[in-house]
């Protein structure tokens, strides 16, 4: 148990130091990308985690849904509100990086392009996810629908996020996690890329874990009021 | 016990359609609605103010001092050109792209754009390995 402790009391920091590392690398490591404006490549080592955090909190929040409908355990209905406000925390930052991305190598914060029109569904689909829990007061009510709206929204994700981009003419250039497997970057870029991928996947866990613990906690209290 | 087992199933096979009914309904609704990008024939017959991507052709843009403009050849896939005028500064990476979109309205046998965005190949490749010299 003491280990356990231990253990969690370490995790943050090494976080912590992975991330200046990274943030130091990319901007001073990794050498600018030719064919962009100036130094404005760098801002793929925190578009493209970004956008990888966001689904797989949404794919969190699917399996959570999925678990509460089978278990009714109130704690899955926390992991799975928990999963989708952080999905939803970082698509909003996925769309910001990209739209200023967009601005520097396109020419235009936003003209509609299908992975700004795509990114615009997924957005408003999680946005009114929070909205329906909102509208529910029975907890019990609120859990389930949102489970079963969580598992309909995710079916959207994969539509968005992969198949809409690559059926389209789009200005966004092909994912770098693409279809071919092909891995279009020199190295040096890739390590980075690499390395803020498993940064920002450890920094949405750590948030993930505080803001169950968290939820928890408002419930135990409101709980008790109730009492 | 046997009644909840089957208002059970009933919902999973309730849940089963309507997740078909969302993918079928994302396959063939968002097709036409989800791109702003029109093609040639379209922009040319309509007039409107749309978006047309194409490629760049290569050499065939210079600018105009009279009348201090931009003027290009776009191609679409099928190789059928059209030209464009656009008022405004050229964006910084104009010359390394190989695609572009713009935004305005066919007047008078030539494409006036307001709004010109470039594509560039993004190659994620070092300055100094590509054996490209910096441009600002």
């Amino acid at each position: 148990m003491s280990s356990r402790g231990g253990v969690h009391r370490v995790l943050p920091w090494v976080l912590f130091v992975w991330m200046a590392v990274v943030i130091w690398a990319a901007f001073l490591w990794a050498p600018a990308a030719s064919g962009f404006v100036g130094q404005s490549s760098r801002i793929v080592f925190f578009h493209v985690p970004t956008a990888w955090v966001a689904t797989l909190a949404f794919l969190g929040s699917c399996i959570a849904s999925i678990r509460y409908l089978k278990t009714r355990q109130p704690i899955d209905d926390i992991r799975a509100q928990a999963a989708s406000a952080l999905g939803l925390t970082f698509a909003i930052l996925a769309t910001i990086t990209g739209s200023i991305f967009a601005r520097i190598m396109w020419g235009s914060y936003w003209n509609w392009d299908p992975r700004e029109t795509s990114i615009t569904f997924l957005l408003l689909i999680y946005a009114a996810y929070f909205a329906l829990r909102g509208a529910i007061a029975d907890p019990e009510r609120r859990a389930a629908m949102a489970a079963v709206y969580a598992i309909l929204a995710f079916v959207t994700v994969p539509f968005l996020v992969f198949i809409v981009p690559r059926i389209y003419w789009s200005l966004h250039p092909d994912t770098i996690i693409n279809v071919q497997g092909k891995m279009k970057m020199s190295s040096r870029m890739l390590q980075v890329l690499f390395a803020s991928l498993a940064g920002f996947t450890g920094l949405a866990s750590w948030l993930y874990c505080i803001e169950v613990r968290l939820e928890r906690l408002r419930r135990a209290r409101q709980h008790e009021e109730l009492i | 016990m046997s009644d909840s087992k089957k208002g059970r199933r009933l919902w999973y096979a309730i849940g089963g359609v309507v997740i078909v009914a969302f993918l079928a309904y994302g396959a063939t609704s968002f097709k036409t609605e989800l791109t702003p990008y029109v093609g040639f024939q379209e922009a040319i017959s309509t007039g409107h103010h749309v978006q047309v991507a194409g490629s760049l052709v290569q050499g065939s843009s210079r600018y105009d001092e009279a009348s201090k403009k931009l003027v290009f050849s776009m191609a679409d896939e099928n190789g059928r050109q059209l030209e464009v005028e656009y008022d405004g500064v050229k964006p910084g990476n104009f010359e390394d792209a190989t695609q572009v979109v713009v935004i305005g309205a066919y007047r008078d046998g030539v494409f006036k754009a307001d709004q010109l965005l470039v594509k560039c190949p993004s190659k994620y490749q070092g300055l100094e390995e590509s054996g490209q010299s910096k441009r600002s």
